[in-house]
């Protein structure tokens, strides 16, 4: 069982390093910043982590929960950029997806991630970190669920990255969720274990999906319907969203 | 945990399913299509001056006394209203989902201006929203925001109240 997480988190490992070099050579790196960033930081955080394992194994835990955490909330960092790609076309809804992300993250991070954390008292520190980590993840399946919806109610229409992007975040946190889950309701000893194995299979199965939907760029994304009335650019975009309000405008002055 | 399970694989087969309707065709090339008629401009805005101006019904009711041809005009024209809201609405949903011609040509810089455009779009959303409410409940001839009459009685002096609107002009009541 630990050697399997050692390999499975291994595999996972070298697929990051190869689509972190492949976003570089095809400059994806420089359309998908957050996600570069992200993907950057969890490399580095993954070679650190080995290099403590073989050279200092009993820091190890502690430097892994310390990574663990600070993921949490990287991960987040994801989030941004689907919310960023899905409506990246749509110049008035460009901000919509980070907006909901934004207000949902806030919102549920008030009123049901936080109470985790401060509201256990006398709970063991395991239960209360996998507690957090469970919330949290259910927090981004809710923003990923009402993206998905938003995409779908603009007719927005995913390009193989983005909907890579959004399918490997999402297989990741159900499996997540569920192994995070099991491993509350099991204990330290085998729900341990369970996480031990079930948390890298999780990275490693969400890595091979990015690493195939982030392997080559999209075609361009073109305009299916675009008035000349409206241009090309967010300032005539702009200008009609402006007309629309003060024609409605009209109608608070009567 | 059970509960959590289920949520993992109903998020997963939610996702699954979003992504199949949601997922563009890589090979498929689209010539650009009829270009929509665009509801906010033109003739079609100066309908709504007639359709919610007052002074039909008051002319039927007071100078030729048919108060009864008077409330079917008013229900015709509540009708009418809330068509070309709804109208307006569809217009606008297909101005916020006409996609530009390459999402490359827009920089990051312009954060602003994308907020900017996103609060003109969830203010027009709420404003819309809310007349629509307010005509399908009120009529078409009703003020969208409370006389505030009660507020004399206060001793508010300073809130003047639009006096009550001469013939033919186009004030809300």
């Amino acid at each position: 069982m630990h050697i399997l997480g050692v390999v499975v988190s291994l595999v996972g490992f070298l697929l990051e390093g190869a689509l972190l070099a492949r976003l570089v050579a095809t400059r994806l790196a420089k359309s998908f910043p957050l996600y570069f960033s992200y993907l950057g930081y969890s490399f580095c955080g993954f070679l650190g982590l080995y290099l403590i394992y073989w050279l200092r194994p009993r820091l190890y835990p502690t430097a892994y929960w310390m990574f663990y955490l600070v993921s949490i909330l990287a991960e987040f960092a994801v989030l941004a950029e689907i919310s960023d790609q899905i409506f990246r076309l749509y110049p008035a809804l460009r901000k919509l997806g980070r907006a909901i992300t934004i207000a949902i993250s806030a919102g549920l991070g008030a009123i049901y991630v936080l109470p985790s954390i401060f509201g256990g008292e006398g709970e063991p520190r395991y239960a209360a970190i996998l507690d957090f980590a469970l919330r949290t993840a259910v927090t981004k399946a809710i923003v990923v669920v009402v993206l998905f919806y938003l995409a779908r109610h603009y007719r927005s229409e995913l390009d193989r990255n983005v909907a890579g992007l959004m399918l490997g975040f999402s297989i990741y946190l159900a499996m997540l969720i569920a192994a995070l889950a099991a491993g509350k309701l099991l204990g330290p000893s085998v729900g341990g274990s369970t996480l031990w194995v079930m948390a890298p299979l999780a990275t490693t199965l969400c890595q091979a999906v990015w690493t195939y939907a982030l392997w080559e760029k999209a075609p361009a994304r073109y305009s299916k319907a675009t008035s000349p009335a409206l241009g090309a650019d967010s300032e005539a975009v702009a200008l009609e969203l402006r007309r629309f309000n003060n024609e409605l405008s009209k109608f608070w002055q009567r | 945990m059970f509960i959590y399970t289920a949520i993992a694989v109903l998020f997963l087969l939610l996702v699954l399913g979003s992504i199949r309707k949601t997922r563009r065709p890589e090979t498929e090339e689209r010539p650009p299509e009829a270009l929509h008629v665009n509801a906010a401009g033109g003739r079609w805005l100066e309908l709504s001056e007639r359709i919610f101006d007052p002074a039909d019904a008051r002319w039927l009711s007071d100078e030729l006394a048919f108060p009864h041809l008077a409330a079917t005009l008013t229900r015709a024209r509540k009708q009418m209203a809330v068509r070309w809201l709804e109208t307006l609405r569809s217009s606008f949903d297909e101005l916020v989902r006409t996609p530009a011609l390459n999402a490359d040509e827009f920089p990051g810089s312009d954060a602003h201006i994308g907020w900017r455009m996103l609060w003109l779009t969830f203010r027009f959303k709420i404003l819309i929203s809310y007349a629509l409410f307010v005509v399908k409940t009120l009529g078409p001839y009703h003020r969208l925001i409370p006389a505030g009459t009660w507020l004399s009685s206060l001793g508010a002096n300073k809130l003047v109240l639009r006096p009550a609107a001469p013939a033919h002009s186009r004030v809300w009541r």
